[in-house]
């Protein structure tokens, strides 16, 4: 999976234009809210509701680099895991125009469907063995809350963004935007589903970019 | 003499009031006994029938509240689908209702196709929004038709927090079949868990009242009953019923009360199907006919009474053999007595037959001996004038004594016979003083010695000093000289005598025996009858009159004399009489 990963993000760096030109850097801190429990042992993300907000906990945000990206030529793949009954990720951020497999690695069925505006869709009932893995193109930009019909606390969020450069932050908020094109942008920071911060960055050739998120 | 004889007349008059007698405290009995009986069981009956009705009206609530916990578990698991959730709370209203007719299709069925829980048939579902509001269906035959008004019954201000239970009145038409029977369930976000929508599910009530059952029932609401199985007249009567106990009642009233429904009693039950709801307050109806509980009651009456008249019948019967054989006795107790009295009236004329012979022999006894005394005195006068002559043999003197002697004799026995004719005639009175025993008997013991000892007989005593009884000394010692002579003279050769005296339990016991011949048993019993002398051997002086005397006297003296003893080696009398206190040194004793 890891390779796959890595040789789209590959391919993508390839054809984009900026691989022509000197590539910029953004390193920088989101102030995260506090989490609810105390750091986790693995690396796995469970979605809360709070108040109505989503997020992670731990939370984690989402930086991304707004403006005017051509669309990828061959549709960037991602997977959205089922497995112990939870999503895995629990986040999972996406260029629009992504195709998401949903592999169930459970022993049951599992029924995913969103009813967001950015993608309504509903995979019906399928178990590990459902051949092809059961996909869906997300190409238009938002959030969408994945729910289990079957399971009824399983949850998951897919952040659709309209450009290439995006990354996770780490628990502390740490996130560092590698191979950037030079201009200006938005950077934005999706803390959760009604926090984005957004600041606008003025990126320079081959100059790593201090932005911090007040 | 003669008194009335056993008249039957009296028996039959005795032996007839027993009867009534008898009569009167059977028919009471029977006839408490039977009104309490049969208040018992009038009592009994009804109680069973009220349990019956509790009975059948807890299987009633019992399928009830089956239903309505499946009917909640139903819409509990609805409101917790994720597409509901996932509709209201993504923002996808759109979908509310496409998503909830999947959820729900096996509650509310095709319009063709009954529903796969036939006892739990929605009629329609809706949603209310946050504020309490119907969201309005895209679709409204999916969905279950509703009129606006019906819609707007439906709407309550602002969302529950817990389910809601209510009535909703359909289409025009009393039957229960024409209310909804409406829950209201609130959809929790599993986001905030607040409350974000709910659920509304009309479903079509349960027919209550089974086959065979005797309840019939109804659901109240907003003033009317809706029951099928009541009249026009009947309905009203409940509703105001009902109406007036739902006005006065409290949220959770449940009650039972009597109620006349067209002439016939009926048992009204009716309890709040949905305290504390927001819908309006709704009553389950039932009523219970007390028609069967009257005719058994009625036919236990008869019954009662049927047995009452039975018992009565047997004992009214009883009483009559009873009461001829309780008169058995009497009857034949008036016989007798009647018998008894016949004897008696004779024993009476034969006692005073007697009695007048008896005074006449007394008086002639005293006459005769008044009469024989003085010839007694003038012979034996005569004859000691006759031996006072000096010409006389020694052998004309020996005879003259003789027949002096035999003077004496006579005028004792004459003596005798007069003091017992007194007694016999009732004359003879003691006069009571204190006697000394104790001087009298050594008073006989000194005569005693004076007379010739032919015998040769030992004298014992044994006597405290100063033993006063009381009597009249002269009889007194009377007594005693003829128990001391006869002691001397029946005694044997060389035999003894013993007197002894003793005070007993305010009582002076004066015993004197001797070793003389024994009495024979079967004379025992006669020795105190005058002029018996027993087997006594004709050489013994005397003329049977002494111990009679004796014992005469004894019984004077409030005393007894009887025979102690009599066999080969001992013979004892014992003769007791009052003890009194030895008298003051100056009031001397009369001698």
């Amino acid at each position: 999976m890891k390779a796959r990963h890595a040789l789209v993000l590959l391919l993508a760096l390839v054809v984009s234009p900026g691989l022509l030109r000197a590539q910029a850097v953004i390193e920088g801190r989101v102030p995260l809210p506090k989490g609810r429990t105390t750091p986790v042992m693995n690396k796995r993300y469970e979605i809360v509701a709070q108040g109505g907000v989503l997020s992670t906990n731990p939370p984690l945000a989402v930086v991304y680099l707004e403006g005017s990206f051509p669309a990828p030529a061959t549709a960037p793949v991602a997977q959205m895991i089922q497995k112990d009954l939870t999503f895995v990720p629990s986040l999972l951020p996406v260029q629009a125009g992504t195709k998401v497999e949903f592999p169930n690695l459970d022993d049951t069925y599992h029924n995913i469907f969103s009813y967001s505006a950015a993608k309504r869709f509903d995979l019906g009932r399928y178990r590990s063995d459902e051949k092809p893995v059961p996909s869906q193109v997300f190409d238009v930009p938002g959030l969408v809350t994945l729910h289990c019909d079957i399971h009824e606390h399983m949850r998951a969020l897919i952040l659709v963004v309209a450009t290439p450069y995006f990354v996770m932050t780490d628990t502390e908020g740490r996130f560092r935007l590698t191979g950037l094109p030079a201009g200006r942008y938005t950077l934005k920071a999706w803390i959760d589903s009604n926090t984005t911060l957004e600041r606008v960055v003025e990126l320079r050739s081959d100059t790593t970019l201090q932005a911090d998120f007040p | 003499m003669s008194r009335p004889g056993p008249s039957p007349s009296r028996v039959a008059g005795f032996r007839r009031r027993l009867l009534v007698a008898m009569m009167l405290v059977i028919s009471g009995c029977t006839a408490l006994a039977l009104y309490f009986a049969q208040r018992n069981l009038e009592a009994n009956v009804e109680h069973d029938l009220q349990r019956q009705f509790q009975a059948e009206l807890t299987a009633l609530h019992n399928i009830q509240e089956t239903r309505q916990a499946a009917m909640l578990e139903r819409c509990r698991a609805l409101v917790r689908r994720p597409r509901i959730h996932a509709a209201l709370e993504d923002n996808a209203l759109d979908l509310l209702y496409p998503s909830a007719e999947d959820e729900l299709h096996d509650v509310m069925g095709g319009v063709d196709e009954p529903p796969a829980e036939p006892a739990l048939h929605a009629r329609f579902y809706r949603f209310l929004d946050r504020a309490g509001r119907v969201i309005s269906p895209p679709d409204p035959e999916k969905t279950g038709r509703l009129s606006p008004e019906e819609e707007e019954q439906l709407a309550l201000n602002g969302v529950p927090d817990r389910q809601q239970l209510g009535y909703l009145p359909g289409r025009p038409g009393d039957a229960v079949a024409e209310l909804s029977e409406v829950v209201t369930m609130p959809i929790v976000s599993s986001e905030n868990g607040e409350v974000i929508a709910a659920l509304v599910l009309g479903f079509k009530p349960v027919q209550p009242g089974g086959a065979g059952s005797g309840i019939r029932s109804g659901v109240w609401v907003n003033g009317r009953l809706y029951a099928s199985s009541f009249d026009a007249a009947a309905q009203a009567v409940l509703s105001g019923e009902v109406w007036r106990a739902a006005g006065s009642a409290p949220e959770h009233a449940e009650s039972s009360i009597r109620l006349p429904i067209d002439g016939v009693p009926q048992l009204l039950f009716y309890k709040r199907l949905n305290p504390g709801s927001l819908f309006p307050p709704a009553y389950e109806v039932c009523v219970y006919p007390l028609a069967e509980l009257q005719a058994r009651q009625r036919q236990l009456r008869w019954q009662v009474l049927g047995v009452g008249g039975l018992l009565l019948l047997g004992g009214l019967g009883a009483s009559h053999v009873l009461s001829a054989r309780l008169s058995r006795p009497v009857e034949k107790l008036e016989v007798d007595s009647a018998e008894d009295r016949t004897l008696r009236a004779r024993a009476e004329a034969a006692l005073e037959l007697t009695s007048a012979e008896l005074q006449r022999s007394a008086r002639f006894s005293a006459d005769a001996s008044h009469q024989l005394k003085t010839p007694v005195t003038v012979l034996r006068a005569g004859l000691e004038e006759l031996l006072a002559r000096e010409n006389l043999t020694p052998d004309e003197c020996d005879q003259l004594s003789a027949l002096i002697h035999q003077t004496y004799r006579l005028s004792s026995v004459i003596e005798d016979l007069l003091l017992l004719s007194r007694m016999d005639a009732g004359r003879l009175h003691l006069v009571f003083s204190p006697v000394n025993l104790t001087q009298l008997i050594e008073a006989s013991l000194d005569d005693l010695g004076a007379l010739p000892d032919e015998l040769n007989l030992a004298v014992e005593t044994d006597f405290p000093p100063d033993l006063y009884l009381a009597g009249e000394k002269r009889f007194t010692s009377l007594i005693l000289q003829n128990l001391l002579e006869n002691a001397r003279k029946y005694n044997r050769p060389g035999g003894r005598i013993r007197i002894t005296a003793r005070e007993e339990e305010g009582r002076v016991f004066l015993a004197i025996g001797n070793t003389g011949r024994p009495i024979p048993p079967q004379a025992q019993a006669h020795i105190f009858e005058r002029f018996h002398r027993g087997a006594m051997g004709e050489n013994v002086p005397g003329y049977g009159l002494g111990l009679n005397l004796a014992r005469e006297l004894a019984r004077l003296h409030q005393g007894e004399l009887r025979l102690v003893r009599s066999d080969d080696e001992w013979t004892e009398f014992e003769a007791s009489f009052r003890l009194v206190r030895a008298p003051e040194p100056p009031a001397a004793s009369p001698a």
